[in-house]
């Protein structure tokens, strides 16, 4: 069996799936908290932001977004109506189905690779891994394009469950600037406040000999690492004014309740405060999709966990008018074989499978592209991450044909040889 | 002759100069000779020899994973002898703090940070410290690595390479090949490799051969495994691209070698001790015994080449072939004729690091400035005109910060008479898991510490262990730096911290913040502070 980055265990998955039957069950009878405190003042209404909900290790687009009950390949679970007629999804996601209105589903996919980690950089980056270079991941590009010469927040902020973690090179040429500060099991980062007994002035001036020894050292030696070390600081600096965000404390009962106490709920809570407080960029993974075991039982459990808190962040969004301006985006790093092994787990497949996005700058409802009756093949419309990479920043309202000039040489920001998916485009 | 080797050739021919055939030579001016033979002009374009300061810090950060102590800095510096840096180099060589050093390289080059689950750390790094300390041949202690079962308790932590592997023999195979020969197979487990012509399938399953049939007994749970290996099992394997799915088979083999010969056994021969119920199998003829040697055996040029590239990649912060674990073809060495005379003296003076390492250290190459001579604007880093900064790896941070505070110090002063190196190390270790727990890399991948993580920034700013590092105590650094007049404290800051005297700015600016303060002592303890976190400190240059 291949070597993957990720266990096919079960050990994350700490919702058990008696618990989470009866939790779904209860969300549905719980009110949205409408009158939970918004903090929107800050934000301005141009400013855009985009969520990318990760579900690594590969998300079944047949247990999601694309089902195909009753055939081969379709396995135990129905599809459902949605809010938009006509449009069908499994029956894992019913909170979701009621909200399909918000979403575009793109069925059509082709991310052309089944390897993990090269899956990933191919859906962050909208390109296929090159020799010589290294293209910059959704995350830094928003960052970068999207930010704010007065932002107070780091502009890419990448949650991650307990137990993994990020430290990868994601901004490249951008710059550490716009690189994710890892914010690990949705924990303020530690250390994050001054120590006791440090004043603010001394403070200031032990930041200012430091800068100012760092600034003398880099000159004649600028690289990559001496800037990224030096940016850290400032970013520490910053993280630092705006502490509060991190606390998922300071929403009440009702609202943590919403979202579901597991890890994910909470993470996605968070997700929904750095969004609020100005982060151009969030990242959540959710682990672990990775069912080469057991397909059907994995998927009860991590779509559990899902929908809940997910259909409580598109209302939050919704209700606190961020959603026209906040691009939410459900990926993966590949999908999953309709073909059912005998472990009753599906494999790695990247040919023919699904994203749902929605808000800003996305027609909510419509469905793009198409698969065959047992989803083995795209039959209509075939995509490429380099495709749904452009649509992202054109739905944000940034022109994703231009280039970025490292070195003064003009690179793409996306990938010429794709263009947006214009029938999702609002 | 391979095509591998044909290429090589073809490279010695256009960039070497005739000077550095010349036998007589030492190796670190023949270095010197064929780096400067791969650029233009290079004499005029590279950066000077760097000034005793910095070839100072860099030396000690290089071979003993620390800095010098201020005392230590003023007498190099006042040492008129032409042949000092010689001498330093020698003498570092020669110290505990060079065991400490490349025994801290070597676990983080085979075990990649790793959690330690089967050979405790302790132990591990005894043995490591041991090995480094008998300057053992480099081929013999990777035989002795990839021998040990782990039965014998006395070469238990050598096993650890294969026991904290769990003996995973995809996850071996794939770590042997990037470790020992160069190359990143992993990508040809499924199928030859699509970019890299000469990685082919063939040659990961021909390294998976011999270690199929080894196992852990009594499992791979039990931390108190050890390896067996059984008489049978063969490897088959099929590319995923073959859509006829035809299977190939291969015995063990070194990639670029012939398979090795086997002796075929009679039937009811193949064990020693055969396998049963809670009984520990041992084969008439082990596979994997055979791995050591055919690893390390002169027919494999791949060892040696990847061995001295990774020790020139430790000293100059980049490999001739780079990444170190890329070693193909389409990705040639910078300097070829260069990595060909390390490798085949490496090998002629008997795989002695400690002699190759100093080699390196005596090189001009090596010792180059890291400023860039004003007027170079594009550096090419693959051409050694500017020596490469190198972040200080986690423990030669926690090392070099004790050092600058004064904590090591301070720690020989409580030792008193039993103040040997490993016991003032033993009183560091504590800080030193902390440094390595934020600051060593994930498990199981290469360390990159050039990239900064926020939460190592807060660590270092707002956290409690630097925090109490540098802060004012006892005979530290800040309480000593406080008790002096205020020029004097500077000088001797910097020195402590930086290895350097400061700048006429530097000393007036350190003068402004200690005066006028309500707090001497802690006005000292921010200074401290603010050099341990410069990039000046956190890079070795």
């Amino acid at each position: 069996m291949p070597l993957c980055d990720y266990s096919c265990g079960s050990a994350d998955h700490r919702l058990s799936r008696r618990a989470f039957l009866g939790a779904a069950g209860a969300s549905a009878v719980l009110g949205r908290d409408v009158f939970a405190g918004p903090a929107t003042g800050e934000l301005s209404r141009a400013q855009k932001r985009v969520l990318v909900i990760f579900l690594a290790g590969g998300v079944s687009q047949l247990e999601t977004w694309d089902p195909k009950p009753g055939t081969e390949t379709g396995g135990p679970f129905a599809a459902i109506p949605t809010s938009v007629p006509g449009t069908h999804i499994c029956e894992l996601l019913p909170l979701t189905a009621k909200r399909m209105h918000r979403l575009a589903l793109v069925r059509s996919l082709n991310s052309t690779s089944d390897d993990h980690g090269i899956g990933e950089k191919i859906m962050l980056t909208g390109r296929k891994p090159e020799a010589g270079i290294e293209y910059p991941h959704i995350g830094a590009v928003a960052a970068k394009l999207l930010g704010t010469a007065d932002q107070v927040m780091p502009g890419h902020i990448a949650i991650f469950p307990r137990g993994s973690g990020s430290g990868k090179q994601d901004a490249t040429f951008l710059g550490a600037k716009y690189a994710s500060v890892p914010v690990a099991d949705g924990r303020p980062p530690a250390d994050l406040l001054r120590p006791a007994g440090l004043s603010e002035e001394t403070d200031r001036q032990r930041e200012e000999l430091r800068r100012k020894l760092t600034d003398k050292f880099a000159k004649s030696r600028r690289s990559a690492a001496t800037e990224a070390y030096a940016e850290s600081f400032t970013q520490a600096e910053r993280v630092f004014r705006r502490a509060d965000v991190f606390d998922i404390a300071k929403e009440s009962l009702k609202t943590a309740e919403r979202y579901g106490r597991h890890d994910f709920g909470r993470h996605l809570l968070l997700a929904r405060r750095l969004l609020e407080s100005g982060v151009s960029y969030v990242k959540v993974s959710h682990s672990n999709y990775d069912t080469h075991h057991e397909n059907f039982d994995f998927h009860i459990e991590q779509l559990g966990e899902f929908d809940r808190p997910f259909a409580a962040l598109l209302d939050d969004l919704s209700d606190r008018g961020m959603l026209d301006s906040t691009l939410v985006v459900v990926m993966s790093e590949m999908g999953r074989t309709p073909k059912i092994n005998d472990r009753y787990g599906r494999d790695h497949w990247s040919k023919a499978w699904s994203v749902a996005l929605g808000g800003c700058g996305i027609h909510g409802g419509a469905v793009v592209g198409k698969t065959n009756a047992t989803g083995t093949a795209v039959v209509d419309r075939e995509v490429s991450a380099g495709h749904l990479f452009h649509t992202y920043l054109q739905a944000v309202g940034l022109n994703s044909t231009k280039n970025f000039y490292p070195n003064d040489r003009p690179v793409p920001i996306a990938d010429p040889k794709a263009e947006p998916i214009a029938e999702i485009l609002v | 002759m391979t095509s591998w080797s044909c290429f090589v050739v073809a490279v010695v021919a256009t960039l070497s100069p005739p000077s550095s055939a010349r036998a007589g030579e030492s190796l670190h001016a023949r270095i010197d000779g064929l780096i400067a033979a791969g650029y233009p002009d290079y004499p005029k374009q590279a950066a000077p020899v760097a000034d005793d300061d910095e070839f100072l810090r860099r030396i000690y950060l290089d071979l003993n994973g620390t800095i010098p102590t201020a005392d230590e800095a003023r007498a190099f510096f006042a040492d008129p002898s032409p042949t000092k840096r010689m001498a330093v180099v020698d003498q570092l060589l020669d110290s505990p703090g060079y065991a400490r050093r490349m025994a801290q390289f070597l676990d983080v080059t085979l075990m990649e940070r790793r959690n330690d689950s089967k050979v405790p750390r302790a132990a591990w790094e005894e043995y490591l410290r041991g090995s480094v300390g008998r300057n053992v041949a480099y081929d013999a202690f990777v035989r002795e690595l990839l021998s040990a079962d782990g039965a014998d308790p006395k070469t238990r932590p050598a096993a650890k390479f294969f026991l904290d592997r769990d003996l995973e023999p995809n996850l071996a195979t794939r770590d042997l090949s990037r470790v020992f020969l160069g190359r990143n197979l992993q990508c040809a487990q499924c199928h030859d490799h699509p970019s890299v012509a000469d990685y082919k399938q063939a040659d990961y399953y021909g390294i998976l051969a011999f270690l199929n049939r080894s196992f852990l007994f009594p499992n791979a749970a039990a931390p108190n495994a050890v390896i067996a290996e059984k008489a049978d099992g063969d490897v088959n394997f099929v590319s995923v691209f073959d859509k006829a799915k035809k299977q190939a088979a291969t015995g063990p083999r070194i990639p670029g070698g012939n398979p090795l010969d086997e002796p075929t056994l009679a039937k009811g021969k193949e064990y020693k001790t055969a396998p049963a119920k809670d009984v520990k199998p041992v084969p008439a003829y082990s596979r994997r015994k055979r791995l050591a040697a055919a690893i390390t055996s002169a027919d494999n040029p791949a060892f040696a080449r990847t061995a001295v590239n990774r020790l020139w990649a430790m000293m100059l912060g980049r490999g001739l072939v780079h990444p170190v674990d890329w070693d193909h073809p389409g990705n040639p060495p910078s300097h070829p004729a260069l990595l060909d005379l390390l490798a085949a003296e490496f090998v002629g003076h008997g795989y002695d690091v400690k002699w190759l390492l100093r080699a390196i250290a005596l090189s001009q190459t090596y010792q180059r400035r890291s400023e860039a001579p004003a007027g170079l604007t594009e550096i090419p880093p693959d051409r050694y005109l500017v020596a490469i900064l190198k972040p200080l790896p986690a423990e030669s941070l926690a090392f070099a910060i004790c050092q600058a505070t004064g904590q090591t110090a301070l720690e020989r002063t409580a030792l008193g008479a039993k103040a040997t190196e490993p016991a003032v190390d033993a009183r560091l270790a504590a800080t030193v898991a902390q440094f390595r727990a934020k600051f060593g890399g994930r498990p199981g991948e290469p360390d990159d510490g050039t990239v900064t993580t926020l939460d190592q920034t807060l660590f270092l700013k707002n956290g409690n262990l630097v925090r109490g590092l540098t802060l004012p105590r006892i005979g530290n650094l800040a309480d000593r730096l406080a008790k002096l007049p205020d020029s004097q404290a500077a000088d001797e800051l910097f020195l402590s911290v930086l290895t350097r005297r400061p700048t006429d700015d530097e000393r007036k600016d350190v003068v402004a913040a200690v005066t006028g303060g309500a707090n001497r002592p802690a006005a000292f303890g921010e200074l401290v502070w603010a050099l341990v976190a410069s990039a000046e400190f956190r890079f070795n240059h």
